[in-house]
């Protein structure tokens, strides 16, 4: 296993200049969210910068899909066959919400709770996927809004944390010191 | 060993890629969490039944709850039963009635949760019942699920475990196999160690060896360079090992001149494997020092075959020293042989110089003796003349053993008569023997074919042996026996044996008396009778005929003396050859004085006065007529003018020698067909060709007795030289040489003794040559004279006449002081003797 470690490292490196990059960009560029104007499918509350209610981020679909946004195609343990999952990469999220703690907390609809570093945030994961194969995911099937890794082309998602980390129905998302 | 830790590590290599396999799977891909996923499905149920329930008991209440917790539920069984993780646990079968009973749920309650609420709300207490049924039976199949689970991961974790430890006993195996090994390892190193150290031990052992060789030691490859050149070879050479190595062996050690030959034998070598001097043991050769100097060596090469190709070992002893030993040795042989050949001639010298005065006192006596004495004069005359003819005996004695030494021993092969010879010899001792009642007897034990012998030689054997049987026997018997022991061929071996009943001798000095002046009869010292020489000459001429001579005897018993040797048996054709006259055996019991058959005119030439008075007293007392001549011009006047039955001629005079006057007489006048006999004081007559060149018909020796003169001038023995002389002077081309002289001078000597007669022959002409060459303008023309003289004599002894010839010109130019003549003669001189010389190689 120590044999991935380096190859994690360096992803994490890198991933953590994208991040600071991507906070010093993003705290002075989205302060101005405008409200959401349908349901609601993910708040982001804590040490962030951007808010657009009280104290957190709101966003619905549409504002969702103002984020940029990115695609990868994978099996999961959990499904049949493969799909392409298209959303929003966790540190684009954080940055859009100006975030600016070490740690961040995601809760799921079922109240399943998970913690990680920002800095585990990078590269190509986590994906905050709202829709397999161009279809938003129905709540009966890990949407709004799934936790989502490259499981198939990158061998080191293929963890039991990681696989812990894949959390589905999420729709809050909490930045702590 | 090999194949089973080739086996170990196979085993260790399968075994390890099966759990890499088993790990990557545990590593790669984990599944989640079946009891988690369980457990959430039972929880997402309770809490769907609680919000039902929560649902039926509060009417107004909102129906949003609920249906969340339905599709909270709905999700959660999607998982379940769409993903991979009970495929990939195995448990697909097991799980198969769960997944069947949440999906009847779901079909079920699906369209009521979507329908309207008031529907929903109707269907509540309903939807409690099923929910409860089945959270009841999810229970009981998740356990079911879970025990399954448990069970295969045992399984699972029990195939790990074999698996690692079926690898920990393939490493124990494969290290207990390497480290096998690595005792092997160490033992062949170890070995290998101690070989190295083998090596090194003989390699230093060697070099140890080489190196204090005192012999020079050169290894050189095929290639001629030099690969080890150890300290002797630098000590002898005077290169440093660091210079010679990697030189040519050519270049460094061969001398310029030998070294294409060299060079032609290296490649030789290396083309055909032939070698001619490796292997080839020990030689002599030369080689060349750093400083250039050559010196011999003592050389022997061997070869091997070495890791590199064939290398040449060469062994060098530097044999300079050697060498000068060697001449040193030779040089103290040849001063060894001077002395030995000085002191020949001395005693010849001195027998001359001896014999001349003996002959007078002789002489003198024998006339004394005829005239009219009284008793005391007679007494004493008898002791004088006995004294003297001892004094004689002596100095023969001496001369004998000094001639035969020297190789002068000429031994002829004449017809014997051997019953005649033994009656001669034994006659003259018989008044002797009788004296002391002794009988001597002669018996002839086989028949004697007609045999070639020397008479004189033989007979001065026996003579010496009957003699002293006669000294050493009183009264008893001497027999004197001759026997034919075998004939092969031509070859006839016979003994002769003179046996006494005597004294005898002991058996411890039997050996010794053949030994020079050995007396083993104190009493016979004491007669002063003998020198002890007698048996020592007889052996010597013995061995000079090639035979032999020995005794045997027992003190107080008799002696036996044999003489053994091998004869010729005469052919027919075989003629019989008259021993020179003066050589007859002095037959000592012959009646003094014998009357001559008839009256000769006979001219004597003698310078000694003495000698003069002698001879004619003695021939006057054989009845001839003598004249006298003081010198040989004289002679030579007298004969020409008168003619002489016998001219006696001595040779050494001065003015006009004998050789020159027998010449002359020869060349004209009255006497110029008179027998001439020399008469010379030389024991050695040894010039017997200037005999027939100058008309010399025969020789006496001197001291003369009576009973000599009157042999020699018996009529029997007058036999003319055939040979006509050819006039001395008168040049023309004489032949290169004399055959006649040449074959009987191979007859009379040994072909050892001819040998060395030539070699002398050659060395003293050479220098006689050069003395000639180097004082042909500056020398006297005396001195040339004296070298002419005697170069000419050893030409004519050699049978040269041509060479003879011209220097006898040349000596008579030197005293005519005609030196333009001389150098005329001379020119050729060298020539004619070198073309002399080349035939008598071709010939002997």
């Amino acid at each position: 296993m120590w044999t991935v470690a380096p190859f994690i490292q360096k992803i994490l490196l890198g991933g953590s200049l994208a991040v600071a990059f991507a906070l010093s960009a993003g705290s002075t560029r989205a302060e101005t969210m405008p409200a959401p104007s349908g349901e609601v499918i993910l708040t982001v509350s804590g040490a962030i910068g951007t808010t657009n209610g009280d104290g957190v981020l709101t966003l619905d679909s549409d504002l969702f899909a103002t984020l940029p946004q990115h695609s990868f195609t994978t099996g999961t343990i959990w499904t049949d066959g493969t799909a392409t999952y298209t959303g929003v990469l966790l540190r684009d999220v954080l940055a859009a919400a100006g975030a600016t703690g070490a740690t961040v907390r995601l809760t799921a609809l079922n109240d399943y709770q998970i913690e990680m570093p920002a800095s585990g945030a990078l590269g190509d994961g986590p994906l905050l996927a709202n829709l397999s194969d161009g279809q938003p995911m129905p709540l009966r099937d890990k949407g709004p809004i799934w936790l989502i890794y490259p499981y198939d082309t990158v061998p080191g998602y293929r963890t039991e944390q990681t696989y812990a980390r894949s959390i589905w129905q999420l729709n809050r998302i909490e930045v702590a010191d | 060993m090999g194949f089973a830790i080739s086996l170990a590590f196979g085993a260790v290599l399968v075994l390890s890629w099966q759990l890499r396999g088993e790990l990557r799977s545990l590593q790669e891909e984990p599944v989640d969490s079946l009891q988690w996923n369980v457990t959430q499905l039972e929880l997402d149920v309770v809490r769907l039944e609680a919000a039902v329930s929560l649902a039926v008991v509060q009417p107004e209440a909102s129906l949003t709850e609920v249906r969340k917790r339905f599709d909270l539920f709905f999700n959660r069984a999607g998982t379940v039963t769409q993903g991979t993780m009970f495929a990939k646990l195995g448990l697909l079968e097991t799980v198969r009635p769960l997944k069947a009973r949440m999906q009847d749920f779901l079909d079920r309650t699906a369209p009521l949760i979507d329908g309207p609420d008031s529907d929903l709300r109707l269907a509540l207490p309903q939807i409690v019942d099923s929910v409860g049924a089945l959270r009841q039976d999810m229970r009981f199949m998740s356990v079911q699920v879970i025990d399954t689970s448990a069970a295969l991961q045992d399984t699972r974790r029990a195939g790990l475990a074999d698996i690692l430890q079926m690898i920990a006993i393939a490493s124990v195996a494969l290290i207990a196999l390497l480290l096998a090994l690595l005792v092997l390892v160490l033992g062949l190193n170890r070995q290998a160690v101690r070989r190295a150290n083998d090596v090194q031990r003989i390699t230093s052992r060697l070099e140890a060896t080489v190196g204090t060789s005192l012999d020079g030691v050169v290894v050189a490859g095929m290639d001629g360079l030099v690969i080890d050149f150890n300290k002797a070879a630098e000590r002898i050479f005077g290169y440093s090992r660091a210079e010679a190595i990697g030189q040519s062996l050519g270049t460094l050690i061969v001398p310029a001149r030998h070294k294409s030959a060299h060079e032609a034998g290296m490649a030789r070598m290396k083309a055909t494997g032939v070698k001619h001097v490796v292997d080839a043991g020990r030689i002599r050769i030369s080689a060349v020092r750093k400083s250039g100097e050559e010196f011999p060596v003592e050389l022997s090469i061997a070869s091997n075959e070495g890791p590199e190709g064939m290398i040449f070992i060469a062994y060098l002893r530097d044999i300079s020293d050697a060498q000068q030993a060697e001449a040193a040795l030779m040089a103290a042989r040849d001063e060894a042989q001077a002395a030995e050949a000085t002191k020949t001639n001395f005693i010849a010298v001195m027998s001359h110089e001896m014999r001349t005065p003996l002959n007078g006192v002789i002489a003198a006596l024998e006339i004394i003796g005829r005239t009219t004495l009284d008793a005391k004069q007679t007494r004493f005359l008898g002791l004088a003349r006995n004294s003297s003819k001892q004094l004689l005996r002596h100095v023969n004695d001496v001369l004998d053993i000094s001639r035969i030494d020297a190789g002068f021993v000429a031994v002829t092969a004449d017809r014997l008569d051997l019953p005649a010879l033994l009656a001669t010899l034994v006659d003259p001792l018989r008044p002797a023997a009788s004296h002391k009642n002794t009988q001597v007897e002669v018996r002839l034990l086989s028949d004697f074919p007609p045999l070639l012998g020397d008479p004189f030689r033989m007979g001065q054997i026996l003579q010496n042996f009957i003699s002293n049987a006669i000294k050493f026997t009183d009264g008893g018997t001497i027999t004197i026996e001759a026997e034919v022991q075998q004939i092969t061929g031509d070859q006839a071996e016979v003994e002769f044996r003179v046996i006494d009943t005597g004294i005898g001798i002991d058996e411890a000095d039997q050996a010794r008396i053949f030994d020079d002046f050995v007396m083993v009869d104190p009493s016979y010292g004491r007669t002063g009778e003998g020198t002890g020489l007698g048996l020592a000459i007889s052996r010597r001429l013995a061995r000079a005929m090639e035979g032999e001579v020995g005794v045997e005897s027992a003190r107080g018993a008799g002696s036996c003396f044999w003489l053994r040797l091998p004869l010729t048996v005469a052919g027919e054709a075989a003629n019989a050859r008259v021993a020179p006259v003066a050589e007859a055996p002095p037959q000592t019991g012959l009646p003094a004085v014998l009357p001559a058959a008839r009256a000769l005119e006979v001219l004597v030439v003698e310078d000694n006065e003495t000698n003069r008075i002698v001879l004619e007293e003695m021939l006057r007392h054989l009845g001839h007529r003598v004249t006298l001549a003081a010198d040989g011009g004289e002679g030579v006047v007298l004969a020409r003018a008168h003619r002489f039955d016998v001219i006696l001629m001595d040779l050494s005079m001065p003015l006009m020698d004998g050789w020159t006057a027998a010449t002359l007489i020869r060349t004209d006048g009255a006497s110029a067909q008179s027998r001439i006999i020399a008469v010379t004081a030389h024991a050695r007559p040894d010039r017997m060709d200037r005999f027939a060149d100058s008309g010399i018909d025969s020789w006496l020796t001197k001291p003369l007795s009576s009973r000599d003169l009157a042999t020699a001038l018996m009529p029997e023995h007058a036999i003319r030289n055939p040979r006509e002389v050819a006039p001395r002077l008168a040049g023309g081309a004489a032949p290169l040489l004399d055959t006649d002289r040449l074959e009987e001078l191979t007859k009379i000597a040994d072909p050892q003794a001819l040998g060395r007669l030539l070699a002398q022959f050659r060395a003293r002409m050479d220098h006689i040559m050069d003395s000639i060459d180097a004082g042909v303008s500056t020398e006297p023309m005396a001195d040339l004279a004296a070298m002419c003289h005697e170069a000419a004599g050893a030409a004519g002894v050699i049978g040269a006449p041509q060479l003879h010839e011209r220097l006898a010109v040349m000596e008579a130019a030197c005293h005519a002081s005609d030196r333009a003549g001389f150098l005329v003669e001379q020119a050729d001189l060298r020539h004619i003797w070198r073309e002399t010389w080349k035939a008598l190689a071709e010939r002997t």
